[in-house]
């Protein structure tokens, strides 16, 4: 068909097809939609606590999860310690006839998306599975696997290669077996990208779900610890103890800091347009209302140095800054990204800076590539509860990163909104901000 | 308002051709890629062949200490983002760099360099050089090209292998929609490595001689490798510059077939639901299109899932289609066939040539449609699609639309 006026075929008009990616009877173009993102469930599974109760009150508590590694040899390093997860009966959140064709960092996933819908008391066969989703990042996803597939192809050649490890070995694996578990047909996809895939993850359902591309996208990640992944951080020399002095362990802020502790774990958001969370009269956590993505150029291994870019990020993803009481922050206990956070916060927040709570709930949890989920997890209990968890580990500051770190208890705070930062090495950095969910707003 | 978003820069390697002007023509003129291995030794597999590139000379593109430090997967990229960049006149053009983003799409990355480094540490005990570890993040390629350019705006790389790059330009675009940049570099790159090609190929999708989609004779892939970059630019930032415009992006896809693990959904449902998203975002009608570059990979149940499902979205229409399916020549680039597929869309668009799909001889009742069976054809071309789809049933779709210069008209959309 051709338009006259200007030459090209117009697109759309009154025989215009059904979008699948539009809510029933909505007719307005989804360009100008902008729908708000609410939180309705959370999920996680973590090395201090599998369920959401568990997870919260151990880290209100500050108990860390960190301790000797325990599945696999760590003789051959320097490092000893990592924070693993419990031994978890996986039976009792996946379907047998699934479970077997996962591997551990599959299960893990697919049981904090099992916890997360319980949650939301979302009726699966109620909803129309073409608008529901899944984002997942993922940093390394199934290392373990790939190792096991490799070992064996080096050992028996060819016929070594097993299919089935095969199959699950690809990182969009975990994604799939979310979508078969639970016959989620919405958009799928999988991030990985070192320590900003699951906030990328976030990222982009939140903008999904406003452009009214789904009502629901179930939205997090998480990694696993497996040996080649202890191995290639302790060779690339990123594992506390490092050069550094002071004993082994995760300080973040800390003036004696030397280094990561790896972890592992996972966790799920359910995040919904407000308007379907309402419909169904579901219980909402919080807003999730903005977010900001930047990039730093300093070097392949290097973190953000100046930490411009990690103040973009912020500065983009919270569209009201006077609000913003709580950040919890991507700091690890490496020095340079510790730093640029630390001066990042003080170039965005000026003289507000004393009056907000910062806390990294890595020291309880370790460093890891997925941790996003279980943060924003924390970050959503913060402004439901009114309740900022701590740093612990850290006793003194490092005098640049003289921020008010809330130091080994936690702590009652109101909070209106709070930032959630993410930076990887390499250089992406993604902040995504939250709110009190207001509903007279 | 929805901004409106062009192609501006593209890159190609492939084992068709190192540039754009090479891989182009030797898809117009059937040539195929497919060769003996020699990344590593395939003796010892039933199927020895691949679409591997060739007279790279990285000297020429590299010094020798990033020689060390770039694994064939960074390579790849780095030289097809370059030549896009180039392409796109934004080497001379001034942009704002906080407001240029990267992402791609990664399959296996520089697990190359990886395999290496165990491979000698579990046969031999020995540590080889950490500087091959730093490609263990698939993140690696999208991070060196940021890095190289100095480009400070949103950075992530997706990882749904097989659609994976597929998906990046989707998800490119959606930076540019949310206004958090003008400019993304865009699409994939991947390297042939053992664990992938043994993968494949323990779960016999590998055919011994040569990959030929919707032909009866079909075995399944020939595994292929290289990097596809495109360059999406908002529209009025293009037209300020004035830069290069090849063709306009006009929405895309992406679902879950919820079905198997490696199978596709066999009746083309999720096909049918991903061609119908991309055109719905993309505002546009089924009678509408053009070509479709398939996904078509030549393992026996993706080609029918894939003509099934192109048939229920398109009806009666479907055989009047023209499908190519280019992995007949560059074979499967897993993490970068989206972005190699976008790469040859746009230039269907822009050159009114549909490319082949060789190997064509023995036509499948199961696959009926117009597949342009070994000669390229010439045709006017206003709205293109390409298809990917990867294990676990992910499915994306793009829609490309050519870009008219005097249209004032701003894409309505459809519901």
């Amino acid at each position: 068909m051709q338009n006259a006026e200007c030459g090209v075929r117009t697109y759309g008009g009154d025989s215009a097809i059904r979008n699948p990616w539009l809510p029933a009877g909505r007719r307005t173009p989804h360009s100008i939609m902008n729908d708000r993102v609410v939180i309705t469930g959370l999920g996680v599974v973590s090395s201090i606590g599998v369920g959401r109760e568990a997870f919260w009150e151990n880290c209100l508590h500050g108990i860390s999860g960190i301790k000797p590694v325990q599945r696999f040899d760590v003789s051959p390093y320097r490092s000893r310690w990592g924070a693993e997860l419990p031994e978890i009966d996986f039976k009792a959140f996946i379907k047998p006839v699934n479970l077997r064709r996962m591997d551990r960092i599959g299960k893990i996933v697919v049981s904090a998306v099992r916890l997360a819908l319980d949650d939301s008391g979302l009726d699966l066969k109620e909803a129309n599975p073409s608008r529901i989703g899944i984002s997942i990042g993922t940093g390394l996803g199934s290392s373990d696997t790939v190792d096991q597939f490799f070992r064996s192809l080096l050992k028996e050649g060819p016929t070594g290669a097993a299919p089935l490890l095969f199959q699950t070995a690809v990182p969009n694996a975990i994604t799939s077996h979310c979508a078969i578990e639970y016959g989620i047909k919405g958009v799928n996809i999988t991030f990985s990208h070192k320590e900003s895939s699951t906030e990328m993850a976030m990222a982009f359902a939140y903008h999904l779900l406003r452009e009214g591309k789904g009502d629901v996208i179930l939205a997090g990640g998480g990694d696993e610890l497996s040996e080649p992944l202890y191995h290639v951080y302790s060779m690339l020399g990123a594992l506390s103890p490092g050069r550094g002095k002071g004993p082994e362990g995760m300080r973040p802020f800390s003036q004696d800091r030397n280094g990561i502790v790896l972890g592992e774990g996972s966790g799920i958001l359910v995040l919904e347009r407000l308007e379907h969370a309402k419909e169904r009269g579901a219980k909402i956590y919080a807003e999730m209302a903005g977010i900001g993505l930047s990039g730093s150029t300093d070097g392949l291994l290097r973190y953000d140095l100046k930490g411009d870019s990690i103040a973009r990020a912020m500065t983009s993803a919270a569209k009201e800054l006077g609000t913003v009481d709580y950040i919890s922050a991507a700091a690890n206990s490496t020095p340079d990204l510790d730093r640029a956070e630390a001066f990042a916060i003080k170039q965005v927040f000026k003289k507000r800076t004393k009056e907000i709570s910062v806390s990294s709930i890595k020291s309880m949890l370790g460093e890891f590539d997925g941790s996003g989920g279980i943060r924003a997890c924390s970050v959503t209990f913060s402004l439901y509860y009114g309740m900022v968890p701590p740093t612990i580990g850290t006793s003194h500051l490092d005098p640049e990163c003289d921020l008010n770190v809330v130091l080994g208890q936690s702590r009652k705070a109101e909070i209106r909104s709070a930032l959630l930062n993410s930076c990887s090495n390499g250089g992406s950095n993604i902040s995504l901000w939250f709110k009190r969910y207001d509903p007279e707003e | 308002m929805r901004r409106r978003v062009v192609i501006t820069g593209l890159g190609v390697v492939s084992a068709v051709g190192n540039s754009l002007p090479e891989f182009w023509n030797s898809l117009v003129e059937g040539r195929e890629g497919t060769k003996e291995i020699t990344v590593f030794d395939p003796s010892a597999y039933r199927t020895r062949i691949a679409a591997e590139v060739s007279h790279l000379g990285p000297e020429a593109h590299f010094s020798k200490k990033e020689i060390r430090r770039l694994s064939r997967c960074d390579r790849f990229g780095l030289i097809a983002f370059r030549e896009a960049w180039k392409s796109a006149h934004l080497d001379q053009d001034s942009c704002d760099k906080d407001r240029a983003g990267v992402v791609l799409g990664a399959g296996s990355g520089g697990i190359l360099s990886v395999e290496k480094y165990f491979r000698n540490l579990y046969r031999e005990g020995k540590k080889s050089s950490p500087s091959l570890l730093i490609s263990y993040s698939l993140a690696t390629t999208t991070d060196h090209i940021a890095i190289e350019s100095g480009l400070k705006g949103p950075r992530s790389t997706t990882a749904t292998v097989c659609s994976s790059s597929c998906t990046s330009i989707g998800v490119a675009y959606e930076m540019i929609q949310m206004g958090l940049a003008d400019v993304m570099v865009t699409g994939g790159s991947d390297s042939l490595c053992e664990v992938s090609y043994s993968g494949f190929s323990s779960l016999k999708l590998v055919d011994p001689e040569s990959c030929k989609p919707f032909d009866k004779r079909r075995q399944g892939l020939v595994i292929g490798e290289g990097a596809g970059i495109l360059i999406l630019e908002e529209l009025e930032h293009a037209l300020r510059r004035e830069a290069p415009i090849h063709a306009e992006f006009l929405g895309y896809g992406i679902c879950a077939d919820a079905y198997h693990l490696t199978a596709p959904e066999p009746n083309g449902e999720g096909v049918e639901r991903v061609i119908r998203i991309a055109l719905a975002h993309a505002g546009i009608r089924p009678e509408d299109v053009d070509t479709i570059n398939a996904h078509g990979t030549a393992t026996p149940f993706n080609d029918i899932a894939e003509t099934r499902g192109i048939k229920r979205a398109f009806g009666e229409r479907a055989k009047e289609i023209p499908i190519s399916g280019i992995k007949s020549m560059i074979g499967h680039c897993l993490g970068s066939a989206g972005g190699i597929e976008a790469v040859a869309t746009v230039m269907t668009l822009k050159t009114g040539i549909i490319p082949p799909t060789i190997h064509y001889e023995v036509p499948d009742p199961l696959c009926d449609l117009n597949y342009t069976p070994n000669r390229s054809m010439q045709r006017d071309v206003r709205i293109a699609l390409s298809n990917s789809f990867a294990f676990g049933g992910n499915n994306a779709c793009l829609a490309f639309g050519k870009f008219n210069p005097n249209s004032k008209c701003r894409m309505r959309n459809a519901e």
